[in-house]
């Protein structure tokens, strides 16, 4: 089993709310402003990306756990 | 004689040899089942009870250890008892050393689940405080449930119509009959030896509804420790709503079925897609609000600068009117000064002519002009001769 990869999407969600929250609380700063937008517009394509992935992978944990299907 | 054809043997011997015998029972292909009454535990360690038959005037006492036997035991429960007999020598009393002891039926099931979870309540096993939260978007999840079981399929079936590219570790386990405990406890085992890289976000234990005796490894001791102890945040769906499980008290997170729990560990993606799309809107607002008041902030200055202006203007134009009619009336007062000055300096120039006319000089003009010299005269040449009162025409001879 693999370790875990870079968790993009959790990330990426996650500085998108950031995103709009600073929308919502700060004075914003146009250039700024624009700026964020612009992050946030690659976030939500790099989410949306994530969103389209339909399958689910099951393996089964079988190396660590055969002496029990052994019995 | 007694002794005749008989052997002497002491007391002690005779109890050996009593225990020797009943050792021939084939112990532990027995269990005795009855009713416990007189149940009583001393220093925390031993129990006692006498195990009644339920028809028969009859009764064995038992003994135990709190070590062997963990199910906490009431009077009145109905149980199954695995042991072994005994005569103890001191007292000369038969006892059966019992091994273990399991309820039996629904009502006992039911009493010993109520006095477990009252206990572990007590030690703190169900408390809210402990709880953890579980990750929003879980990337490997350790599932432990039977293949076999359709609590698999409606789990793995919810999951993929809410979310993708989640890891599903699943380790098979039995989760009914007698495996099912011991293969569960292994399974949180294997998922707490991983090492913390591979280790999955959450753990999902789960299976379908069944009856009190279906669920009684959802309903152990040591699972429910178990859960407990896991390094690894858990969730518990056990069967259909109104079932309930020690299990599902642990639980960091409770589900009410396979399906709930699929629900429970991750987001429907059309949720999270119109979160998205609400972010940016609510971004885009956020901006063109922005643009908004900057627009009405140019607009503003531009307003007040126009109003300077037009007032700037207005009154510039007023003073220049002024200063035009202020300029107008001097330029008029000059002319009238100049007119008065011309003609008092001619006034002046008259009076000072006239003073010498007066004396009896005369002045002689050519054409308007004064004639100094007489050389300057020509017969023929018409003059104006001018005395102190008077003046004639003149022609030159």
């Amino acid at each position: 089993m693999p370790a875990k990869k870079i968790p993009t999407f959790a990330k990426a969600f996650s500085e998108l709310e950031e995103l709009t929250q600073w929308f919502e609380t700060q004075d914003v700063d146009l250039d700024e402003g624009l700026k964020k937008f612009e992050r946030g517009l690659e976030l939500a394509a790099v989410c949306k990306k994530k969103l389209s992935e339909v399958e689910n992978k099951v393996e089964k944990l079988k190396d660590k756990f055969n002496d029990l299907q052994d019995e | 004689m007694l002794e005749e054809g008989r052997k002497s043997i002491s007391v002690g011997d005779y109890i050996d040899l009593i225990n020797d015998a009943m050792a021939l029972i084939p112990s532990e292909e027995i269990v005795v089942v009855g009713e416990i009454v007189g149940c009583r535990i001393s220093q925390g360690k031993w129990i006692n009870f006498d195990l009644k038959d339920e028809e028969r005037e009859a009764k064995v006492s038992c003994f135990a250890t709190t070590f062997k036997v963990k199910t906490p035991l009431e009077d009145g429960m109905r149980v199954q008892v695995v042991g072994y007999p005994k005569v103890y020598e001191r007292f000369g009393k038969f006892s059966m050393n019992v091994e273990a002891v399991e309820p039996v039926g629904e009502g006992a099931l039911a009493k010993a689940y109520m006095l477990l979870k009252a206990q572990l309540e007590k030690e703190g096993l169900f408390a809210v405080e402990r709880k953890r939260l579980l990750p929003r978007f879980p990337q490997r999840i350790g599932l432990i449930t039977s293949t076999e079981a359709a609590a698999y399929g409606d789990f793995i079936r919810i999951l993929n119509n809410r979310w993708g590219g989640v890891e599903v570790v699943h380790t098979p386990v039995h989760v009914q009959g007698q495996h099912a405990v011991r293969e569960i406890i292994a399974a949180f085992a294997a998922f707490d030896r991983l090492p913390k890289a591979e280790r999955p976000d959450m753990l999902v234990l789960t299976r379908g509804g069944g009856s009190l005796e279906d669920l009684h490894a959802f309903n152990d001791e040591q699972v429910a420790r178990a859960v407990f102890q896991s390094s690894i945040p858990v969730v518990v769906g056990v069967g259909h709503e109104r079932d309930e499980s020690l299990c599902d008290f642990v639980a960091d997170v409770r589900a009410s079925t396979p399906s709930n729990a699929a629900e429970v560990v991750v987001p429907d993606r059309r949720e999270v897609w119109r979160e998205i799309s609400t972010s940016l809107t609510r971004m885009n607002d956020g901006l063109d609000h922005k643009l908004d008041r900057q627009n009405q902030k140019v607009e503003s200055a531009m307003r007040s600068l126009r109003h300077f202006m037009e007032t700037g203007m207005h009154e510039m134009r007023l003073v220049i009117d002024q200063f035009s009619h202020a300029f107008d009336r001097f330029r008029l007062s000059l002319v009238a000064t100049r007119k008065h000055i011309d003609t008092l300096s001619r006034l002046l120039a008259s009076y000072d002519i006239k003073n010498i006319l007066e004396r009896g000089f005369s002045v002689v003009r050519r054409s308007g002009k004064i004639v100094r010299d007489a050389k300057k005269l020509a017969p023929g040449n018409d003059i104006t001769v001018q005395f102190g009162r008077g003046e004639i025409q003149a022609e030159v001879k």
